[in-house]
This record gives C-alpha cells, sequence and structure tokens, in this order.
C-alpha cells in the first residue's frame, strides 16, 4: 500500500540523480550518496514497508549558505556564518547538545526566524523572496511544540496541512481530500481517524501532527525533535515514517534529533553542533567517533560498529579541562 | 487496501461538505436560540406603559397590514413615514419591536467579535473590548457629553449649511473612539510584528489610562442628567433604540458575520499557534490585524447603538464552544445564534423587572454573566484554555 501512495506521488520526478560536485569552498557537507546505502546492505535492517532500491530520485535541492541567526538584534547571533547543504532526497539529521542551535538553525532554514545574513535557496530559489504560502507548498516544518484545541478531530487537524494548497474561499478538492488520504495512512493513524485530538496520547498526538505536515506534500520537510519525549514504540513509530519518506519518496527530510544513537542510525547524513558552530558533518559512521562525543557533547563513551549504524555507551560526563584538549578550542576560552 | 477503506468516507465527505452545518448539536444550539429569542421578544411586546393583553399584542404583532405592507418595511429599514395603522401595531412595531432586533442585533455583533478575539489572542477570557475598544469608545463618550456637550458642527452643505449637534453623533464618536484605541493599542504592540500576548498588555496599558481619564471627566459633569446618560452609554442600555438603531447597526453586522464566517478557517488554523500558522503559510500578522478589524468593527456596530455591553462577548464563545466545540465555522454560527438569545433575554430584565424604571442592560448581562462563569470554572478544570 505504502509503495503505491509514494510511487504514484512522490516519484514524478524520476531523473537521474546528478553526481555530486561541489566547489564550493567554506564549510560544505556534501556527502556522496553512496556512502549509506544502509537499505540494502543492513541485514536485520528493519524490513521497513517495501524497500524500492531501484527507485533512482532526485529530491529538491536545499541549502544554507553563510547564515547568521539570531533572536533579537541586539544579541549575538546563535548561529554565525554556517552553510549546510543537506542531500536532495535523503535524510540529515542535526544533533549537538542542548543550547547548541539545532532548533534554531532549523527555524532559520524555515523562514521562521528571519537570518541577517547569508540565504537559504530552496531548488535554486532564495527561501526569504517566496510568499509565506510558496514557501509553505515546497518546505514543511513540524515544531517541537504543537498546540490544537482538544475538540478538532484528527481528520480535521490534518485537513489544516492542506492549508497552503487552497485559496481564501477554496473548499477542499477531491485533490486535497487525497493528500489527506495519503498522509493519513502514510502516518498510519487511520484508525484514529475520527477521534479528537485532546483525547489520544502524546505518542499518537505527535503521529497526528506528522500526518499534518505530510498532508502539506512538500519537496522538504523539517522536524524538530519529533521523538523527544515519545515512548519508544512512538519513536520507532515516527523514526519508521521517516524512512519511509527516505526510501519511497523524493522528500528531502532535515530532522532535529536529541538522541544521537537514533540519529546514527535512520539519517544517511549527519551534522554535529556545538555552541552555534559546525563541528562535523558526514556520514554517521563516518562523524561518530569517540572524539566527536568528547568534543561536542563532553561525554567519554565507547562507540562500536553494528549493522545499525554505529552504536554509542555513554560512560560518564567529562569536565572542562578535558574539552580542552580537543583540538577546537571554543570562543572565549582565552587560554 | 487502505485507500479503499478510506474512500467510502471520502465519497460521503464530499456530500458532507456543504451540509456541515447540520450538526446536531448546532442546530439544537440555533434552535433553542431562536426559541429564546422568539419568546422573548413576545413577552417584550407584550409588557409596557401601554397596556394591551397578550393576545392584543401579538395581533398588532402579526398584523397583516403591517407585516406584508412595502410601504412600512421600506420605513422601517431605510427610514421615512411610517403609513398609516393602528395604535397597538404602532406602538409594537415603532417602539418594542425595533427594541427586540436592536438586541439582537448587539447580542450577534458581541458574541462574534468575542469569538474572534479568542482566537486571536488564544485566550478564553478575551473579550470584545480586551484591545481598548471600550475604553476608548468610554472616553469618547464622556469627551462629548461633559466637554463638547454644546459643541455644534456646521457642515457646509449643498444647499446652506447643515448644523449638527455633537450629542447627535454621539454613537458614531463613541464607535471610532473605540477604532482609534484599538489602533493605538496596535501600534503600541508592534515591535517587528506583534504577538498575543503583546497584544493584551498593550491593551491593558491603554484601557487603564483611557479608563482613569474616563472616570476623571465625571468629576466635571455637572448635573444628575449627564452622568446618567453616561453611566448608560458606558453600561450598555437599550432605551429608547428603535428603528434609526436598527438601520446603523444591520449593515456593519451583515459584513461583520460574512466576513467572520469566510475567516472562519483562518481561525481555525490561528488556533494552532503561531508557528505552525505561519509554517502553513499563513502570513499571519495580515490575517491577524484583519481579522481583528472585523471583530473591532462587529464591537464598533454594537457601541453605536447601545454602548457598551459588557460580558455578552466574553461568554456567549464559551457557552457556544462547550456544546460544538472549537471549530469556527460552528462557533461563529452558533454564536450568531446564542448572543441574540442572551442579548434579548437580558433585555426583558432590563426593561421590565423594575417597571417603570429601566435599567442598562449591560447591569443584567453582568448579573447573568459572573454566576454563570462562577459555574464554568467551577465544572471545568482547564479554563483558560481553547
Amino acid at each position: 500500500m505504502n509503495d503505491d501512495y509514494v510511487t504514484e506521488n512522490w516519484n514524478e520526478t524520476e531523473t537521474e540523480r546528478e553526481p555530486e560536485t561541489r566547489t564550493d569552498g567554506g564549510e560544505s557537507v556534501a556527502v556522496a550518496p553512496e556512502t549509506r546505502q544502509r537499505s540494502g546492505e543492513s541485514p536485520g535492517g528493519p524490513d521497513g514497508p517495501g524497500r524500492s532500491g531501484e527507485s533512482e530520485r532526485s529530491g529538491c535541492e536545499f541549502a544554507g549558505e553563510e547564515l547568521v541567526i539570531g533572536y533579537s538584534s541586539g544579541e549575538e547571533p546563535v548561529i554565525d556564518g554556517e552553510t549546510l547543504r543537506v542531500e536532495p532526497g535523503e535524510v540529515t539529521a542535526l544533533v549537538g547538545p542542548n543550547g547548541s542551535g539545532k532548533s534554531t538553525l532549523l527555524k532559520g532554514l524555515a523562514d521562521q526566524l528571519s537570518i541577517r545574513n547569508g540565504r537559504v535557496l530552496l531548488d535554486g530559489d532564495d527561501v526569504y523572496s517566496l510568499s509565506a504560502k510558496e514557501l509553505a507548498k515546497r518546505l514543511g516544518l513540524l515544531s517541537q511544540e504543537n498546540v490544537s484545541p482538544n475538540s478538532i478531530p484528527v481528520e480535521k487537524l490534518v485537513e489544516h496541512g492542506r492549508y497552503p494548497h487552497r485559496g481564501f474561499f477554496d473548499s477542499l478538492t477531491d485533490e486535497d481530500r487525497e493528500a489527506i488520504d495519503r498522509a493519513i495512512s502514510l502516518a498510519g493513524v487511520d484508525h484514529l481517524r475520527d477521534r479528537e485530538v485532546g483525547s489520544l496520547s502524546g505518542g499518537q498526538k505527535q503521529l497526528v501532527w506528522i500526518a499534518m505536515v505530510l498532508a502539506q506534500e512538500t519537496d522538504v520537510l523539517l522536524l524538530d525533535e519529533p521523538t523527544t519525549f515519545l515512548d519508544l514504540h512512538h519513536q520507532l513509530e515516527v523514526m519508521e515514517i521517516v524512512e519511509t519518506l527516505r526510501d519511497e519518496s523524493d522528500i528531502t527530510v532535515v530532522v532535529v534529533l536529541h538522541d544521537i544513537d537514533q540519529a546514527a542510525r535512520y539519517a544517511d547524513h549527519m551534522v554535529a553542533l556545538k555552541d552555534g558552530s559546525i563541528r562535523a558533518q558526514g556520514a554517521p559512521d563516518e562523524i561518530v567517533t569517540e572524539e566527536l562525543l568528547a568534543d561536542v557533547f563532553e561525554i567519554e563513551a565507547v562507540v562500536e560498529p553494528t549493522a545499525y549504524g554505529p552504536q554509542i555507551t555513554p560512560l560518564h560526563p567529562l569536565h572542562d579541562e578535558h574539552s580542552h584538549g580537543s583540538d577546537t578550542p571554543r570562543p572565549g576560552d582565552g587560554s | 487496501m487502505a485507500s479503499e477503506s478510506v474512500s467510502p468516507g471520502s465519497a460521503a465527505e464530499d456530500g458532507r461538505d456543504w451540509l456541515w452545518w447540520l450538526d446536531g448539536k448546532l442546530a439544537g444550539v440555533c434552535v433553542a436560540s431562536l426559541l429564546v429569542v422568539v419568546a422573548g421578544g413576545l413577552v417584550q411586546v407584550s409588557f409596557g406603559a401601554y397596556t394591551m393583553s397578550i393576545v392584543e399584542a401579538w395581533q398588532a404583532v402579526f398584523n397583516p397590514d403591517v407585516l406584508f405592507n412595502a410601504d412600512a418595511w421600506r420605513a422601517f429599514l431605510l427610514g421615512g413615514e411610517v403609513p398609516e395603522m393602528n395604535r397597538r401595531s404602532l406602538i409594537v412595531w415603532n417602539i418594542r419591536l425595533p427594541r427586540v432586533f436592536v438586541a439582537a442585533l448587539v447580542g450577534m455583533n458581541l458574541a462574534v467579535s468575542g469569538a474572534i478575539f479568542q482566537a486571536i489572542t488564544r485566550n478564553e477570557l478575551a473579550s470584545p473590548f480586551i484591545l481598548g475598544v471600550s475604553s476608548g469608545a468610554g472616553l469618547m463618550i464622556l469627551l462629548v457629553l461633559v466637554v463638547f456637550s454644546g459643541v455644534t458642527l456646521v457642515i457646509p452643505y449643498v444647499f446652506g449649511t447643515l448644523v449638527l449637534g455633537v450629542s447627535s453623533l454621539l454613537p458614531v464618536i463613541a464607535s471610532l473612539g473605540g477604532i482609534g484605541a484599538f489602533l493605538i493599542v496596535y501600534v503600541i504592540a508592534w515591535k517587528n510584528g506583534t504577538s498575543p500576548i503583546r497584544l493584551v498588555l498593550a491593551g491593558v496599558i491603554v484601557g487603564t489610562v483611557f479608563q482613569s481619564l474616563q472616570t476623571g471627566l465625571f468629576f466635571f459633569a455637572d448635573d444628575l442628567g449627564v452622568v446618567q446618560s453616561a453611566i448608560a452609554w458606558t453600561t450598555g442600555s437599550l432605551t429608547g433604540t428603535d428603528w434609526e438603531q436598527v438601520r446603523m447597526a444591520a449593515p456593519w453586522t451583515v459584513l461583520a458575520m460574512v466576513l467572520a464566517l469566510v475567516s472562519a478557517r483562518q481561525l481555525n488554523v490561528l488556533l494552532l499557534g503561531e508557528s505552525t500558522a505561519k509554517a502553513l503559510g499563513m502570513s499571519v500578522e495580515k490575517v491577524r490585524f484583519a481579522l481583528s478589524g472585523v471583530a473591532v468593527l462587529a464591537a464598533a456596530a454594537s457601541i453605536a447603538v447601545a454602548g457598551i455591553v459588557g460580558f455578552v462577548g466574553l461568554i456567549v464563545p464559551h457557552m457556544v464552544r462547550n456544546v460544538v466545540g472549537s471549530d469556527y465555522k460552528k462557533l461563529v454560527v452558533g454564536c450568531a445564534f446564542t448572543g441574540p438569545a442572551l442579548m434579548v433575554a437580558a433585555d426583558v430584565g432590563a426593561r421590565l423587572a423594575l417597571n417603570p424604571v429601566q435599567i442598562p442592560v449591560g447591569i443584567v448581562t453582568g448579573l447573568v454573566g459572573g454566576p454563570y462563569f462562577l459555574y464554568l470554572m467551577r465544572k471545568q478544570q482547564t479554563m483558560g484554555e481553547i
């Protein structure tokens, strides 16, 4: 079922994947797509619904260049001149400790926070030159915390995902209804369709919210900590949706994850942030190392490669004396 | 497979799309409200200074000579000479019924205005007057009655000049005062855009200052009549309203209702919070300002004919939401029926409870509204959340 869903609707623009040619300087973060074909090779890999290894897809080009992002104009920017390029059609995870700027970066990419400098490109178009509606047709964002009236039925909430596609006076078209049905079945919330959102568990609510952004049918999907505060079952549900999107559609996914294990397992590409700067980016098995964990997360940990990607066993927290030893001194260290 | 199991549902949805208002609960709310309006209206036309029996009063209401008389309706709705009719019909149709209609229009405006402001501020405790509208209107009322009462406006006209006493423009000036205060609130709240909390705070600031000025002006009122008139205006009263007030309020009411109804989806999306609304492609600032404008228009229309009637705009959306849920399509329709019901019923009390003395209807709405709110507070765990 899911195969039909995606192949019919998201693989319309099947073209050959362009070879990666990156000549730009700075911190460009390209990773050859071949580096992470876990879907085919991970033996015990979760048998996601219908792997379509044959599909040659090219997702939407999405990149942020020389971004300077901050909250109020008086203060130091949180992100200061970082360049981020994500792999079209793949899953990129942003990881980092609390306060490292992951969410800020994501909000800047989604035009929720206005960036002070630099630009965000969506298939070559500057995001800030697009109208709010134009942007929302091509880029979806699921915030970390979402609120809705308790009495709204699940289906009505998902229907709001069609907002950018509808004019002021338009009622739902057949196309809208199909998109809503597809989103609901991909998010696996068919059985909740007529329930009121207020009556759902936290995990079910999150799936419903994901259904809403899926109904938006965008080329790029940004998810801000979609698994935080969920129980394990719903964490896996969410990540399987992400996996399905990666395997069976052109959607380019950027996801902020709190759990670095999860990021290493599900992402094609990881970007590690600390203090607002990108410390490392690349395929999980390249960048998830004991050194990186010490530098970025300030923990001592053991990293073991497994079939599901690198597995991290945290041992204990490192204190400042240790991190001084790392080769990237933090700004303001002074010593 | 999933799509097959889903498609019958969505096919049914096709047919249901324009029948959304045939929701059982909503229909119940509307029918019950209509019954209250009709009952209240019949009580209003049956009692008063000129005594007539209930049967006589009802005969006067359903007098075919008036009901099917185009001239009479033209006189009522467009102004002009009222055609000949018997004394009872004249009293019922010219004095008692228009007051019921004005009450209905005011209730409709306040309820829908309150519902809109509750979505904009995402707070169930918002009222039509949360953004300074009442204090601006109140200040202008006091200024006109106390300071500029003798002032006349001389407007050069094609043939001669038109001389207008400022007091006769009080309804318009009061509404404009309310709209002006709302604009000041918006300017104060604006800093690279605004937010619900900034708007509410700015409303409190402007409200406090204008309220003080208004209270201060009471000291300069030199006779009791002016003070009573000022109190009637600032608490809301329907005494002495007739077809002129209906003509004044009706067009704005229709406009505000239509705008509120077509904006229902925007209101629903606003309820999801600013960042979600923005991520869905809404120009939040524009939509918020436009919707505030609609709500202020509705509030100003009610101020022009009845003064500042409190509590209706706060309570009615609450009552309706408790029954039909928070979908604004249903909520707006429900408010447009329940607001008139509450207002007409309250005006029965205001006009007849202490007969022959009439009290401002705003006092009755406050007396009814307070205890109802207390009841809600006791019953519900989560007050204040939409």
